[in-house]
């Protein structure tokens, strides 16, 4: 490792430290052992800026750290790659963690909640493990700390473990992420086992060994491409774990049980991301299989849609920011799925800012209204709370997709890539069919939230008289407030495409046009690999213009209908008029139902017939083991008769029996 | 190869078969005259005074050790005092020729300082002297 | 930093001098005061000098003693080839100074109101002396006089506790069935050196691959193919010498009586460190010795395949008999006769392919094992301090009472079952790979079937500990300092093998190739 890069596991290793601080002496600490925590993220924030700054000078790196175990076909080790993607990924991860850390002074500290050092370690352990995720080299670095996040999310969800609902809400998050890991699981050990190695980049990566094997080789029996779409959907359910896609979406509007900062933290910009960062990291792997993508891609649009529909009807306002961020990772999963690398990191890098924004936003209100979640018992607060107005309107507008908010631009990058491809391959447009009209839902129930929480008369007492809330929490809204203003410049591909400037940065950067880059991990490199061809309505600037104007077209119908229908001092529930509708959006489709029916109804009986059968025929065989065991243990404990001229004479006995089987087989006597 | 094998194995047979069949003969050949006095220890009319299995002082034994422990010395200081004019000679240092047997030497003197210590040398039983090698007899 | 090849070539046996240098300074404490012992110093000392003999080991091995020329200091001879210095030999000397110091700790609470202090530490230090002797001697006679060295202390030791007669019945076993194999092997040795004329290690073996061995007294070269039963007779000889001194069947008898009548420390320092010796020896005196086809040639019998039988033997009927003790010290002398079955497949696999791999994972075994079976042992040892009864019943519902040694206690029983995140999985794993490489299938299954059912009684104490409920008391238990120190060291250490498992993998593979190729 050169240069800069020397520091680069100090990133990962300071909130480590503070982790570790805070579970031994945090209680002796002040704020509750908060400030390790602000400290280490802030280090980590700062060498993250160091290592973006190298990246962009044109350095990459892509290096061994430890080796763990070494054999002849694999070597297990822990490596840094830091990249264009993964640089801008920890800058993102340590900016967020260290806004949350100042937001939870006033969130935790402030509320007087007692345990702080078990919060504060645990939001340590979970960046560390979030950036080490972010850094890792290979597979299995990824694979486990994905797990440890996992493990962390699971801790912190299950914060307040006396409540009844905390804990179980914990309980089913680490199950259902569960469920997709063991898949992930598979897939780690099969893409070992195919390739030999895990290696995100270089030669000795697995993604250049799936490639040179296509056409040449089988796996298992299977063809080498067939074998890639085997494998990468295996690894595929570990992401849609994590990233709370349809159908193991249904832990994430329960662990909003967790502490609000949590939620922003963990639940909606980082960790619920490592599911699509992952899918990043290895896009090149995933380009390789059609098939794969084409099932990313459906699988984003259809929870985009799905996700969208039932934020509509919600009336607590970290159920409704849930939602929505199952729907907006459905727009990222939608966009790697078309070859959008691009737009599916960008949309991944606002949603992070504006995402983390609102539920800040939200945990504002929250205290602001003594705990209390439900919209229709606010109102009003516009006036009292500023800040946090503006900044929660800045992100709302990101969210809902309104020009000039950074969400318009990731958004609209998402949906005209998806619209391209979709003009040649239907399945692929009715993904983007189903994400268009998202975004109509999307505007929808951001305004309708927007509206219900802080315009028109107050509708309870707190909400007459709200809480202050402190500079901590204010300062993270405002730096996030304008990060989600202006965040959209980061990539503005529409102008880039129309006016011919050369605007479109994070194309360039993830592309390693005058920045470092690593070969092979290119938006170059992937778009050559990725077999979809590209169709236009009116030529490329038609289609931009197409694509744009209806996708904010419908952001503004579904705002405006929204603004329209919640105005007024004392707006009217309106959703109550679609009846059976409604009903069915609130009971979420029965997804809990129907998962809880098939772990009673299906696995359970499955159990206790498995059960008998070890019960009795495994069991049975190793009773009789057993048996047969301790009759020989037995048999053996009369030769131990405790005499030493037994023992002696047993010794002589067996020297002169192997003797004279040796002598006579080696012919010694002869 | 064989041929002694045949030597040994008839060797051991005769070897064997010998005392078996002296006994075998004599007892075939001798009278049986049952007495009281051929069952007695001696024969020759003295009388036995106790079992033969009773406990030697255990000094006894360490007069033994200790014996034995610089009759070992003396017997490895003799060959070294032997050559150590010709060793000087053939041309290492004195501390390459001496020091081995210092060491030696310092070795046995830390184990018998040890040993006196601990009352290996305290000859008699004494009721002033804690001896500790046999109080708990 | 000094690099070792400045220093005097008996320099090179440090870790043994060391450990020989503390038993002399521990002489000299006890004559200065020996009616009234300071337990600390002596049990200060000996454990100082067993870690400072470590430190030397790790050091040499840092600086590349026994790696060859180029990148390291090379092995290193003495005394013409009597003793050599190489990475095995570095290897097992650490072994030996861990479960040295390891026992030292435990041993301040254990021996407190006990006679003898002097006398103990300084026979455990004298018999670590000659099991780092035995893992450098390179010549038959080297090895039988550290053999010696490490033999006569231990049969002192176990015997230590002079009022108890369980200690001092098993001394006197473990001394008579010791001569007894002590002869043998000595007897095996002239038989050897009958039929080849020579002691050294190598130059037997050169004799063997040769064909000609020398005239003991005349010095007159002579067909060694003449005297194929000679040496047949001493090699089969060494190997129950040998036997014995691992507690392999069918020499294993004196193991659980000797362990269980011991002090539990000393059945700790038995049955890891003096196991380890006796392997170290049978890995010199067997590869360096008797090249494997040459020997089989000679002599008509492989005796690879006489040490997979042992190792198939050994551990079928060490865990056999664990399965039915009642007694915890006495499951743990089997599971260890057990794990002796274990580490004997290195040496079956030398005679197939693949055998730097199955050697190298004995060793790591070992050297795991020397953790895992000190610590359970010195758990035996924390419960006899404590007073609460040798039987598994004994055990039940320590976990209340005393919840840190009981978590430490699981983790060596999980360890030595081989369950997977612990040290013991990883050793065991690669033996179980190693023999299926070198295509010994049926010794791979027999360590599957071993270990699935020594997983039986191992899981059946830690039950014991945390499930079942106490019979008498519930009261908590006192914490005496060093048992918990050396407790805790050990089960950390069981631990932590996991995540530096490549560096200690990689000096167990490199000492094994080393020996093999030399």
């Amino acid at each position: 490792m050169e240069g800069l890069f020397t520091f680069a596991p100090a990133i990962v290793l300071f909130p480590l430290v503070a982790f570790a601080i805070t579970l031994l002496v945090g209680r002796y600490l002040p704020l509750g052992g908060a400030i390790p925590g602000i400290v280490a993220t802030g280090g980590s924030l700062a060498l993250s800026l160091v290592m973006a700054a190298a990246v962009a000078g044109g350095e990459t790196t892509n290096e061994l750290v430890y080796t763990w175990f070494e054999t002849p076909e694999i070597t297990f080790h822990f490596g840094l790659l830091i990249d264009p993607l993964s640089a801008a990924m920890l800058v993102v991860v340590s900016l967020i963690a260290f806004l949350v850390h100042v937001f939870s002074l006033s969130y935790m500290n402030a509320e007087g909640e007692t345990g702080l050092p078990r919060y504060y370690a645990g939001l340590g352990l979970f960046t560390f493990s979030m950036l080490a995720f972010v850094v890792a080299d290979n597979l299995l670095m990824s694979f486990v700390f994905f797990e440890l996040v996992g493990l962390c999310s699971f801790l912190l969800i299950g914060f307040w473990y006396r409540t009844k609902s905390a804990p179980s809400a914990a309980k089913k998050a680490f199950l259902v992420t569960r469920f997709g890991d063991f898949f992930f699981l598979i897939g780690v050990v099969a893409i070992a086992a195919s390739y030999g190695t895990l290696s995100f980049a270089g030669d000795a990566s697995f993604v250049t060994a799936a490639e040179s094997a296509i056409d040449s080789e089988t796996f298992f029996g299977f063809d080498a491409d067939t074998w890639v779409t085997i494998t990468g959907l295996l690894v595929l359910g570990g992401v849609i774990g994590k990233s709370a896609q349809f159908p193991l979406h249904t832990w994430l509007p329960d662990a909003m049980e967790g502490p609000t900062p949590v939620s922003a933290l963990i639940h909606a910009a980082t960790m619920v991301a490592a599911g699509v960062y992952l899918v990043a990291r290895m896009f090149g792997y995933y380009a390789l299989s059609p098939t794969a993508l084409a099932v990313i891609a459906f699988v984003g649009g259809f929870t985009a849609l799905f996700a969208a529909t039932m934020g509509c009807v919600k009336d607590d306002v970290k159920q409704v920011l849930a939602y929505s961020t199952i729907s907006q990772y459905g727009y990222m999963m939608l966009a790697m799925g078309v070859g959008g690398y691009v737009a599916g990191v960008f949309h991944l890098l606002n949603h992070a800012v504006f995402k983390a924004l609102l539920f800040l936003g939200a945990g504002a209100v929250i205290i602001a209204m003594h705990h209390e979640q439900d919209m229709w018992k606010m109102g009003g607060l516009k006036e009292q709370m500023p800040v946090t107005y503006y900044s929660f309107l800045a992100g709302s507008l990101a969210l809902a997709g309104i020009i000039p908010f950074s969400g318009f631009w990731s958004k609209d990058e998402v949906l005209y890539d998806a619209l391209i491809v979709g003009l040649s391959e239907p399945l692929i447009l009715a993904a983007y069919a189903m994400a268009l009209l998202a975004v109509f839902f999307t505007g929808f129930y951001t305004i309708r939230m927007v509206r219900l929480t802080f315009h028109g008369e107050p509708r309870s007492e707190a909400a007459e008289s709200p809480h202050a809330i402190g500079l901590p929490a204010k300062i993270p809204l405002a730096v996030l407030g304008v990060l989600a203003l202006v965040g959209g410049a980061m990539n503005l591909k529409p102008l880039e495409e129309l006016a011919g400037l050369e605007v479109a940065f994070l194309e360039r950067w993830l592309d390693g046009q005058g920045v470092g880059s690593v070969d092979g991990l290119t938006y170059h490199a992937y778009s050559e690999t990725v077999h979809y061809g590209h169709e236009y309505i009116g030529g490329p600037e038609g289609t931009v213009i197409l694509s744009a104007a209806l996708s904010l077209g419908l952001a503004l119908a579904g705002a405006g209908l929204a603004w329209t229908l919640y105005s007024g001092p004392e707006p009217t529930r309106h959703t109550e008029r679609l009846g059976s509708l409604r009903d069915l959006a609130v009971a979420n489709y029965y997804q809990d139902e129907y998962q809880v029916w098939l772990a009673r109804g299906l696995t359970l009986p499955l159990a206790r017939a498995s059960d008998r059968f070890d019960q009795t025929a495994i069991d049975g065989v190793v009773d009789g083991v057993g048996s047969v065991s301790r009759f020989g243990g037995e048999r053996l404990r009369r030769l131990q008769t405790g005499q030493v001229t037994d023992y002696a004479a047993l010794v002589i006995l067996g020297v002169l029996a192997l003797l004279v089987v040796l002598g006579i087989n080696g012919g010694w006597f002869l | 190869m064989s041929t002694a094998w045949i030597a040994i194995s008839a060797m051991a047979l005769i070897g064997v078969g010998l005392p078996i069949g002296m006994i075998t003969l004599s007892s075939l050949l001798r009278p049986s005259v049952p007495e009281d006095g051929k069952r007695q220890t001696y024969e020759s009319g003295e009388i036995p005074t106790g079992g033969t299995r009773f406990r030697f002082n255990v000094q006894y034994y360490m007069v033994a050790l200790l014996f034995v422990i610089f009759d070992v010395e003396t017997a490895f200081i003799f060959p070294w005092v032997v050559t150590y004019r010709d060793a000087l000679e053939g041309g290492p240092s004195v501390v390459a020729v001496l020091a081995p047997m210092l060491a030696f030497l310092g070795i046995l003197i830390v184990g018998l300082v040890w040993a006196w210590r601990n009352g290996a040398v305290s000859w008699a039983r004494s009721e002033t002297t804690d001896w500790r090698s046999t109080q708990n007899q | 930093m000094i690099e070792p090849v400045q220093l005097p070539d008996a320099a090179a046996l440090g870790p043994a001098l060391v450990l020989g240098l503390t038993a002399l300074v521990v002489f000299v404490f006890d004559s200065a005061r020996p009616h009234e012992p300071d337990r600390g110093l002596l049990a200060g000392t000996t454990a100082a000098g067993s870690l400072l003999a470590l430190g030397v080991g790790v050091w040499y091995m840092i600086a590349g003693v026994g790696v060859p020329e180029p990148d390291g200091a090379g092995v290193i001879s003495l005394f013409d080839g009597q003793l050599v210095v190489d990475q095995l030999a570095l290897f097992f000397m650490l072994v030996t100074a861990i479960v040295t110091a390891l026992v030292a700790i435990a041993s301040y609470d254990y021996m407190d109101g006990h006679a003898h202090q002097g006398e103990y530490y300084s026979l455990v230090l004298l018999a670590a002396t000659g099991m780092a002797t035995m893992a450098a001697a390179n010549s038959l006679v080297t090895v039988f006089l550290a053999l010696e060295l490490a033999s006569l202390p231990s049969y002192a030791l176990v015997a230590i506790l002079k009022d108890n007669r369980g200690s001092v019945e098993a001394g006197l076993k473990y001394f008579l069935l010791g001569a007894l194999s002590s002869a043998i092997f000595v007897y095996g040795i002239s038989l050897v050196y009958g039929a080849t004329g020579v002691l050294q290690l190598d130059l037997v073996a050169e004799a063997i691959t040769g064909e000609t061995g020398q005239h003991v007294l005349t010095g007159n070269a002579h067909d060694v193919a003449g005297h194929d039963g000679l040496l047949g007779v001493g090699i089969v000889l060494l190997l129950v010498g040998i036997a014995f001194k691992t507690a392999s069947v069918p020499l294993h008898f004196w193991a659980p009586e000797a362990y269980e009548g011991a002090p539990a420390p000393i059945a700790a320092f038995l049955s890891s460190a003096s196991k380890a010796a006796g392997f170290v020896i049978a890995i010199r005196v067997f590869t360096t010795a008797f090249p494997v086809e040459a020997t089989a040639g000679l002599v008509g019998f492989d005796w690879s395949v006489a040490f997979a039988v042992l190792a198939v033997a050994t551990m079928t009927i060490g865990n056999f008999a664990a399965a039915v003790q009642e007694n915890v010290k006495r499951m743990l002398a089997y599971s260890s006769v057990g794990h002796a079955g274990y580490a004997l497949i290195g040496l079956a696999g030398v005679g197939a392919g693949a055998n730097e791999l199955v050697l190298g994972a004995a060793l790591m075994h070992l050297f795991v094992y020397a953790f895992m079976n000190t610590g359970a042992f010195l758990f035996v040892a924390l419960a006899e301090y404590w007073g609460v009864g040798r039987t598994f019943a004994d055990y039940n519902g320590l976990g209340r009472r005393a919840p840190i040694a009981c978590v430490a206690l699981t983790v060596f029983m999980f360890s030595l079952a081989g369950i997977p995140p612990l040290g013991g999985f990883l050793s065991k794993y690669l033996l179980f790979w190693g023999s299926l490489q070198a295509g010994m299938l049926f010794v791979a299954g027999a360590l599957v079937v071993n270990s699935a059912l020594s997983l039986y009684y191992y899981s059946r104490l830690v039950k014991a500990v945390w499930f079942e409920e106490p019979v008498t008391d519930h009261g908590s238990l006192a914490q005496p300092v060093g048992l918990y120190a050396a407790l805790i060291a050990a089960a950390v250490m069981t631990v932590v093998v996991l995540p530096g498992f490549g560096p200690i993998a990689d000096s167990a593979l490199d000492a094994a190739t080393a020996v093999l190729t030399s």
